[in-house]
């Protein structure tokens, strides 16, 4: 994938979470956020400072677009050190070659175990910032589980409609 | 330094992810209402519990001198119950019989250090800090916040020497508050806490814990001056008493004192050598 797509996409994924995502009001208790699959679909050779700063600069992105300074900067910075952790213990090396949307369908497995822990770090970090206390402790639970659930799902569907290359 | 360097570009990927995550919290607690608040109230408590703490252990280094502010004022008080009783007395008294000095005190106050003493010898002594230059003389009673210390015996420039109760060589007009009767008082040599009074008739009742305090008859205390409490009564000659006292000033821990000096006692002393 060329950086001139990634940024397309990139471009695609904050619009789309701006324009329609952010608008769509599901209780308190879900929260979808697709934007952050731009994190997952960044070119493996990126593993320098490069990818905190690029995580810490969407995030910044989104709380300036959502008036929530710092809580989703917070939580995609953590994304972005997390990554290149999590691909070595998610996938081989040839998987990881793959992420740039080749693989194949019988791949699935790795690719969505990947999106659901880093998405499900992100809720962590992004829910108990916003709840900032250990009360109700339960009902946070509850609500980092809903929100990962919702978001993977809209990250999956992103995934096989936009990125994943029609195999023959 | 190199050591340093190395260290830092072998961490630098997670010392930039801790600096990121640093930043994003400082925006948050610093643009979120919310999260300002309730972390505002974690540190506040967290610091005045630590201030306060600190301001602990910071009164103990102001101990001394709050200490010494305390006696200052004690004087300065002490100086005006002197001022008033004179003017109490002044109102009191008929006008035919008011002498000349009457607006003037009887008593002045003026605090001290203990700069040198001795509890071990039969014959102790302490040195003061204040001696003639700051009006000390010999014949001024010294007594603490406690109850009576002694009298001042010799004087240098700048610093006094003080008989105190425990030294055998001084005796001391004592009575017992209750009833006014009066002796004289005397240590043995022995215990630092404990001084005896002697020559109380023997019909009079004297229990434990009755309060001793300065006849004020020597003209060098002022009256009722405390020195301290009935430890036990003995009935050692045929006619009188001899009670043990338990001094009402620890010697062993004195620091603060005040000498008393009193202003008529030339007047009273030649009053009495007249014949």
């Amino acid at each position: 994938m060329s950086n001139l797509k990634f940024f397309l996409h990139l471009f695609m994924l904050l619009l789309l979470q701006l324009a329609i995502l952010d608008n769509i009001q599901l209780h308190s208790y879900v929260y979808i956020n697709v934007y952050i699959l731009a994190i997952y679909i960044l070119p493996y050779r990126l593993r320098d400072a490069t990818i905190l700063l690029f995580g810490f600069l969407v995030g910044l992105f989104m709380d300036f677009a959502n008036n929530t300074m710092g809580i989703h900067a917070a939580a995609t910075t953590l994304l972005a050190y997390m990554r290149p952790r999590l691909l070595i213990l998610t996938s081989n090396r040839e998987q990881i070659d793959d992420i740039q949307g080749k693989q194949r369908i019988s791949d699935f497995g790795w690719f969505f175990k990947y999106v659901l822990v880093s998405t499900f770090i992100f809720n962590i970090v992004l829910i108990f910032c916003e709840a900032f206390s250990f009360h109700n402790f339960l009902i946070t639970l509850l609500r980092i589980l809903c929100s990962t659930l919702a978001s993977v799902f809209f990250i999956l569907l992103y995934y096989f409609i936009a990125l994943k290359q029609r195999q023959n | 330094m190199k050591e340093i360097i190395k260290l830092i570009l072998k961490y630098h990927f997670t010392i930039i992810f801790v600096l990121l995550e640093f930043l994003s919290f400082s925006l948050i607690v610093l643009h979120n209402n919310y999260q300002r608040t309730v972390f505002s109230g974690y540190t506040a408590s967290f610091l005045s519990g630590i201030s306060s703490t600190v301001s602990d252990i910071d009164d103990y280094f102001y101990l001394r001198e709050t200490n010494e502010n305390l006696v200052e004022e004690n004087t300065k008080l002490r100086n005006q119950i002197e001022e008033l009783k004179t003017l109490c007395r002044w109102y009191a008294m008929d006008t035919l019989w008011n002498p000349v000095d009457s607006m003037e005190v009887n008593y002045v106050f003026k605090n001290a250090d203990i700069v040198n003493a001795g509890v071990n010898k039969t014959k102790n002594y302490m040195t003061i800090d204040k001696g003639a230059a700051d009006g000390v003389q010999p014949e001024m009673a010294v007594c603490s916040s406690d109850g009576v210390i002694g009298v001042v015996e010799k004087v240098s420039r700048h610093y006094a020497k003080v008989l105190p109760l425990i030294n055998t060589n001084l005796r001391i007009s004592a009575k017992i508050k209750k009833n006014g009767y009066y002796g004289s008082l005397q240590w043995d040599g022995e215990d630092y806490r404990y001084s005896y009074l002697n020559d109380i008739p023997f019909h009079v009742s004297a229990e434990i814990g009755d309060t001793i305090v300065t006849s004020g008859f020597s003209s060098i205390f002022p009256e009722n001056e405390l020195i301290g409490f009935v430890e036990s009564v003995n009935r050692e000659t045929a006619n009188f008493l001899t009670i043990k006292v338990k001094l009402a000033t620890d010697f062993k821990r004195i620091s603060d004192i005040y000498v008393i000096a009193h202003t008529r006692r030339q007047e009273k002393q030649q009053l009495e050598n007249e014949l």
